[in-house]
């Protein structure tokens, strides 16, 4: 029964997908878009795997890649130490979390004129305007998380004599570790798109690059190959981030 | 949690400052860092500019800012009109069935995840770089976050409510627009104020790719001319323009909830 209903799901959701390709390619073949404007996906796809195979785009492929993983590097354990700062010392966390909750809502894009008048327009300058996107949300799920930890099976730790590093590695480890996983997810959500932006703002390379310089240039088959890219590349990263919140949050009873 | 903590404050009162006091002072000091180290000549005043010379050069050149802020905050109407209609729509729509629901929620919430930056140099190609291309892209970059919420503010709807209305004869307009609407606003709003801000974010960053006028391209149009100080100040006004958005929409927000009985938004 519900084995059957999530088969359906799943082929409604499939169905929802392809129809999406059938009406972009019919859109094109029929002539209401125009093609050049909208290439239709049979010539899009085949291009994704040209645009793969090129040596040039594959580095500035890899430049991208290497950024976002450099920025998640150090806003991971930036984001996670000073949530746990915050959340432990009370005297901390009453001080600085209303700025943290204050610079998390605030629209961090408009700043990037600010990295670069600061870090120029290379590499590092992408890295830290990926962290600055990243660090505030994981700042705050790792303050949440604390503040999540069940506190009778703290009490019942205690109360059976588990030393303090008992305590973390068994109850705060796990009560914590789906939630900050969550965090990082947003975060690496936050960080994809402000990379790209920063490239597509100004860059010498990058995936967002290539799309600003495609989009000028009318070049319209090798920017929709690209924002397949770039679509594929968040969803792999956003996916095998929640596979993990899944099985981290695993022993919690639905 | 908080009686855990209480004791340490309480401790801690007696040799430190408050925390209140601790991040106002932390605060003014980062103000007064930014204001004295370009005048100092610690760091160039190409790449930082002090505040006070931000706000001078700013308010000099107060007519550009004028409009070009009105003409951002004309695109900004335009597209939150679009994703708050056709979101609030869609979500209606998606939330109204359970099948919906299941199959439709997670792809929007995928695409939501989404780096959509990428999309705009395709809406440039399409729309050109005039108004049309910003409310066309930030009309999309809101409208997930409402169309998440409206489905979700329609499925949290009090079956009791609808099961009431439909003994009592109630037929499908009236049950939309005196049962299930109401009773999801609250859950909504916290959706329109989300989609506000992607709303204006998306116009300015679209501006600051490619445009001929609004916020987002004084600021980079500044920014290629090395003029800091003006640069700062629209960013200044970018930070205002969406704060003042907020505030506007949660006043909405507590106003639409108002009529909610207090212990029913305790365990939201």
């Amino acid at each position: 029964m519900r084995a059957a209903r999530d088969r359906r799901v799943l082929l409604a959701q499939a169905s929802a997908v392809l129809g999406f390709f059938l009406l972009w390619e019919g859109a094109s073949r029929l002539g209401l878009a125009d093609p050049r404007l909208l290439p239709p996906p049979t010539l899009v796809l085949p291009k994704v795997a040209e645009l793969l195979a090129d040596a040039g785009f594959r580095r500035h492929l890899w430049v991208t890649v290497r950024e976002l993983l450099l920025a998640g590097v150090i806003a991971a354990p930036l984001g996670v130490g000073i949530g746990l700062a915050l959340a432990e010392s009370p005297y901390l966390g009453r001080a600085f979390k209303p700025f943290f909750h204050f610079v998390a809502a605030v629209p961090k894009s408009v700043f990037l004129p600010v990295f670069i008048l600061l870090f120029g327009i290379g590499f590092g300058q992408k890295v830290a305007f990926g962290v600055f996107q990243a660090l505030f949300v994981l700042v705050i799920a790792t303050a949440a998380a604390v503040a999540a930890v069940p506190d009778e099976l703290l009490r019942l730790a205690r109360a059976n004599g588990a030393t303090r590093w008992q305590i973390w590695t068994e109850i705060h480890w796990n009560a914590m570790l789906p939630l900050i996983l969550e965090g990082l997810r947003l975060g690496m959500i936050f960080n994809i798109a402000g990379v790209i932006f920063a490239e597509m703002y100004v860059s010498r390379a990058g995936l967002g690059q290539r799309f600003s310089t495609w989009g000028e240039s009318f070049r319209m088959p090798e920017l929709f190959a690209g924002v397949l890219i770039a679509a594929a590349l968040s969803i792999i990263v956003n996916e095998t981030l929640r596979a993990l919140e899944r099985r981290a949050g695993a022993w919690r009873t639905p | 949690m908080s009686a855990t903590a209480a004791i340490p404050a309480r401790e801690a009162r007696r040799w430190r400052l408050s925390p209140v006091a601790l991040r106002w002072l932390c605060l003014a000091a980062l103000l007064a860092l930014w204001e004295v180290a370009p005048r100092a000549g610690w760091v160039p005043q190409v790449i930082l500019s002090p505040p006070s010379a931000a706000l001078a050069s700013g308010f000099a050149e107060w007519d550009f800012f004028a409009s070009a802020l009105a003409f951002t905050f004309g695109e900004i109407l335009v597209s939150l009109c679009f994703a708050y209609g056709l979101g609030g729509l869609l979500g209606l729509v998606i939330g109204l069935s359970p099948f919906g629901r299941r199959a439709a929620l997670p792809l929007v919430s995928s695409l939501y995840a989404l780096p959509l930056v990428v999309i705009y140099p395709v809406m440039t190609a399409w729309f050109g770089i005039g108004p049309a291309s910003k409310v066309w892209f930030a009309s999309l970059y809101g409208i997930f976050p409402v169309i998440l919420a409206t489905a979700a503010g329609v499925q949290l709807v009090d079956r009791n409510l609808i099961t009431m209305a439909r003994a009592q004869g109630a037929g499908f307009w009236p049950m939309m627009a005196e049962v299930i609407i109401p009773a999801a606003l609250p859950a909504v709003i916290s959706g329109l104020r989300v989609g506000g801000a992607l709303v204006t974010v998306g116009v300015v960053v679209a501006e600051m790719l490619a445009s001929t006028d609004g916020i987002g391209f004084l600021i980079t149009q500044n920014r290629t001319m090395f003029r800091t100080p003006q640069v700062y100040f629209g960013i200044l006004l970018v930070l205002v323009l969406a704060g003042t958005l907020d505030t506007l929409i949660s006043r909405l927000e507590r106003r639409a909830s108002r009529w909610r009985p207090q212990q029913d938004n305790a365990h939201e």
